[in-house]
């Protein structure tokens, strides 16, 4: 056998289409793709608006896929009839032309057209997007490493996001979950804290990058109440898969509602209580960098917390009405046991304002995931926290670090925690 | 049943997974790990594709394809690569003891030399026709080779051309040695343009000799060091020193770090009719209050929109220390603003308004302009 037979014979072997590795891979390749796209339960899917701006989006991307898969097909479907009509089979090297200038200039054509009907709806749609002016509601939306804050300013009139509230107006500081009014146009104001994030809620609109010394604004509307799910889009370190948010929508009275729980004085825990055990565990241990709005401490004095001395970012978690919400840490694990959080996300529209705002009761609190946050925050979510690895940030941690508290001192937070709502 | 190359992938790719395995649980490292276990999996990968098409070897019961085969044809030709593997695990060994200089420049030379060699090795067994070994060296190696080198030139003349920019004694003589440079290249380049006659080393000859110019001279002033560059007092300085009044002083002349304009910024602050404003992105009208997120850098843009030079200033309130020591600056300001002018300022308030005695405030020294600010 000479050398061009053993090289055809090693071809033959190896890389033909009937070869049966080739042929397991590529049936492999085709089960992988048509499984891709059986997810049900996708609350991230981009196919699936729920609100104005997403739908925009989407009446732009469905007639451009379309374009764009007709295409593909027609290309794909010419070089597969290329390939195995000319397929060598030993034959001669046909003559080598040119081309044909008109062909050329037709498919040069084609594609221009196509491009530009295409250029059109984009570029009106991307100007679209952007008008943030005339907000019924404007929210401040902060991100740092691996949580979203959420600040709802009080304007000139001493509304908040358009709704007066029932008693004296205040800045409302939340995290995790946006709540916003439904049918309203919300208009957030982003920024970051340390490095570069991107917001982004796809069944509500496209994504925007949060810029440390940069305030950029863009637009969510969400036609129905529910919750919205959504995900850091720009990596930002260690835990960028465990920062997660969501947008919560309510009806006007819900959220005028959400509002005024929001804005309510503090009460603290009834003496004697285990609650109020945890309350003094938590001026003494959590304080320092957990904000809670009326906490005063054991001289009556206002408990004001200090994160940009602990912390890289600056920041911690206000935790004034934590039970208010169905998440913690990032939006990563949830404040609700897996029943109590089925019952809230497929509430219809019209019961799930009174489901949310119920908060977290007694039986739905998910006390192993919110102990075990407690036990050992840098074991549950990756952080920088190690005390013996700060030397950059000088000696302040990015991420909540390991606490050592006893079992006593975790039940008295959660007892402590779950009245605040 | 195991071909040659297929005993060194395998061999490689086991001791991969072992030096993981091994660092993993005796360093604990996690890039190390990361970059070891990345190694093992990707030779582990080569290692099945070769095995795969069986290495292209040639069974010597088929004495015909036994002869022709690359390797019963020419022998290795002597190569300089191995002196260079010599001398780069020389440098790396003496850089372990030494300085980490050494050790990157040994290890860069290790692995520069050894891919060359394994490159050569494996070229001149892939055929009998020396010529065509040569092809196929350059097929594999160049896409590599010429970048790396295409970069490494271009990174010493950039560096080269940035000791003489620093170099030189003045702003104005480095502004006349880029007027110089572009010229000559746009010259040089004209030339080249007009007279295609000219001879190919002609071009390389005359370039060679600018760029060993420019390697020469940019060694000589690296050496000599860079300018003396004159700073100027900042509006930090000013603030430190609790200038911010309604007095002109140095810093307001040649204020280094101070910037006019920007995109993006939390709120452009109006100082007109002896009032101060705040018009928010996102908000429709003007404001009396501002709110900012609590310890995040805020930028505003000052408008002076008054017939008199201002100043915006904001007292930040900071907390003490043990000792009763502020923790952070006390106060920022702009320089002072010409009227008409504008002047960005970064503000970073690290404590809610609850914590402070009658909250924060922007105000305009020499005026009763006040613009409240709400931090929550």
């Amino acid at each position: 056998m000479n050398r061009r037979a053993i090289e055809q014979k090693v071809d033959n072997d190896v890389t033909s289409p009937s070869s049966p590795h080739v042929r397991r891979l590529v049936a492999g390749a085709a089960a992988g793709v048509v499984l891709s796209s059986c997810a049900s339960d996708a609350p991230q899917d981009t196919w699936k608006p729920a609100g104005d701006y997403a739908q925009e989006i989407h009446d732009l991307q469905w007639p451009i896929f379309m374009i764009a898969g007709i295409v593909g097909l027609i290309v794909f479907g010419v070089v597969l009839y290329a390939v195995i009509k000319f397929r060598d089979r030993g034959q001669p090297i046909p003559d080598q032309g040119h081309g044909n200038a008109f062909v050329e200039y037709v498919f040069i054509a084609i594609p221009a057209l196509l491009l530009a009907g295409i250029a059109v709806p984009t570029v009106a749609t991307v100007i679209s997007l952007n008008d943030t002016d005339d907000a019924d509601c404007v929210v401040n939306v902060t991100g740092q490493q691996w949580w979203w804050e959420f600040d709802y300013p009080v304007d000139a009139d001493g509304d908040i996001c358009g709704f007066k509230p029932t008693g004296e107006a205040a800045p409302i500081v939340t995290s995790g979950q946006m709540v916003i009014p439904t049918d309203a146009k919300v208009v957030i104001r982003g920024t970051s804290r340390d490095v570069i994030h991107s917001f982004w809620v796809p069944k509500l609109n496209g994504k925007r990058d949060m810029v440390p010394g940069r305030v950029h604004t863009w637009n969510f509307h969400a036609s129905q109440p529910g919750i919205y799910a959504g995900q850091c889009a720009e990596f930002c370190g260690l835990s960028h898969a465990n920062m997660r948010m969501e947008i919560v929508a309510l009806d006007a009275a819900d959220f005028q509602a959400w509002i005024d729980n929001q804005l309510e004085p503090y009460q603290s825990p009834a003496a004697g209580t285990l609650a109020a055990a945890g309350e003094a565990t938590f001026v003494s241990q959590c304080s320092r960098c957990h904000q809670v709005d009326g906490l005063t401490d054991a001289d009556g004095d206002l408990v004001v917390s200090a994160p940009e001395q602990f912390v890289w970012s600056g920041a911690a978690p206000n935790l004034t009405n934590l039970m208010t919400r169905n998440t913690f840490a990032g939006g990563t694990w949830d404040l609700v046991t897996p029943d109590c959080r089925d019952d809230v996300w497929e509430a219809t529209p019209s019961e799930f304002g009174a489901k949310y705002l119920a908060g977290v009761s007694d039986d739905c609190l998910n006390e192993i995931d919110l102990k075990d946050w407690l036990r050992n925050a840098p074991g549950k979510k990756p952080m920088y926290a190690d005390p013996e690895k700060l030397d950059d940030t000088d000696g302040k941690t990015r991420g909540m670090p390991y606490l050592a508290l006893s079992e006593d001192q975790i039940n008295e937070l959660v007892a402590y925690l779950l009245e605040r709502k | 049943m195991f071909t040659t190359g297929s005993k060194l992938l395998i061999g490689s790719a086991g001791a991969a997974w072992v030096f993981a395995l091994v660092y993993g649980i005796a360093q604990g490292g996690t890039l190390g790990s990361l970059g070891l276990v990345s190694a093992a999996v990707a030779l582990s990968l080569l290692a099945g594709l070769n095995l795969f098409v069986r290495d292209s070897n040639v069974s010597p019961l088929e004495p015909e394809a036994f002869d022709a085969s690359p390797a019963a044809q020419a022998t290795a030709r002597p190569s300089l690569w191995p002196l260079l593997v010599a001398l780069g695990a020389t440098t790396m060994t003496l850089g372990l003891v030494t300085s980490r200089t050494f050790f990157v420049v040994g290890l860069i030379a290790l692995v520069a030399g050894t891919l060359e060699w394994l490159v050569a090795g494996w070229s001149e067994r892939a055929s009998g026709e020396r010529g065509f070994n040569a092809a196929a060296r350059d097929v594999m190696i160049h896409p590599l080779e010429l970048p790396v080198a295409a970069a490494i030139a271009g990174a010493v003349v950039v560096y080269s051309f940035s000791r003489v920019m620093l170099g030189l004694p003045s702003k104005s003589a480095t502004v006349i040695a880029f007027a110089v440079v572009a010229a000559a290249l746009l010259g040089l380049g004209t030339i080249v343009g007009l007279r295609p006659e000219l001879s190919k080393a002609t071009i390389t000859g005359a370039l060679s000799v600018v760029v060993v110019a420019l390697i020469a001279a940019g060694a000589f002033a690296g050496l000599k060091g860079e300018r003396h560059i004159e700073s100027h007092l900042t509006t930090g300085d000013l603030a430190a020193k609790d200038e911010c009044t309604a007095e002109e002083t140095e810093a307001d002349h040649d204020a280094s770090q101070t910037v006019a304009s920007k995109s993006n910024v939390g709120a452009e602050i109006v100082f007109e009719n002896d009032e101060l404003v705040a018009d928010v992105s996102g908000f429709g009208g003007d404001f009396d209050a501002l709110t900012v997120v609590r310890s995040n850098p805020t930028n505003v843009l000052f408008h002076n929109e008054s017939h008199h030079h201002a100043r915006l200033v904001l007292d930040l309130h900071p907390a003490l220390d043990g000792d009763g020591q502020p923790v952070g600056p006390e106060r920022v300001c702009t320089a002072l603003v010409d009227p008409g002018g504008t002047q960005l300022l970064t503000v970073v308030i690290n404590r809610p308004s609850i914590a402070v005695d009658g909250g924060f405030a922007f105000v305009v020294p020499g005026s009763d302009a006040e613009l409240k600010v709400v931090v929550p």
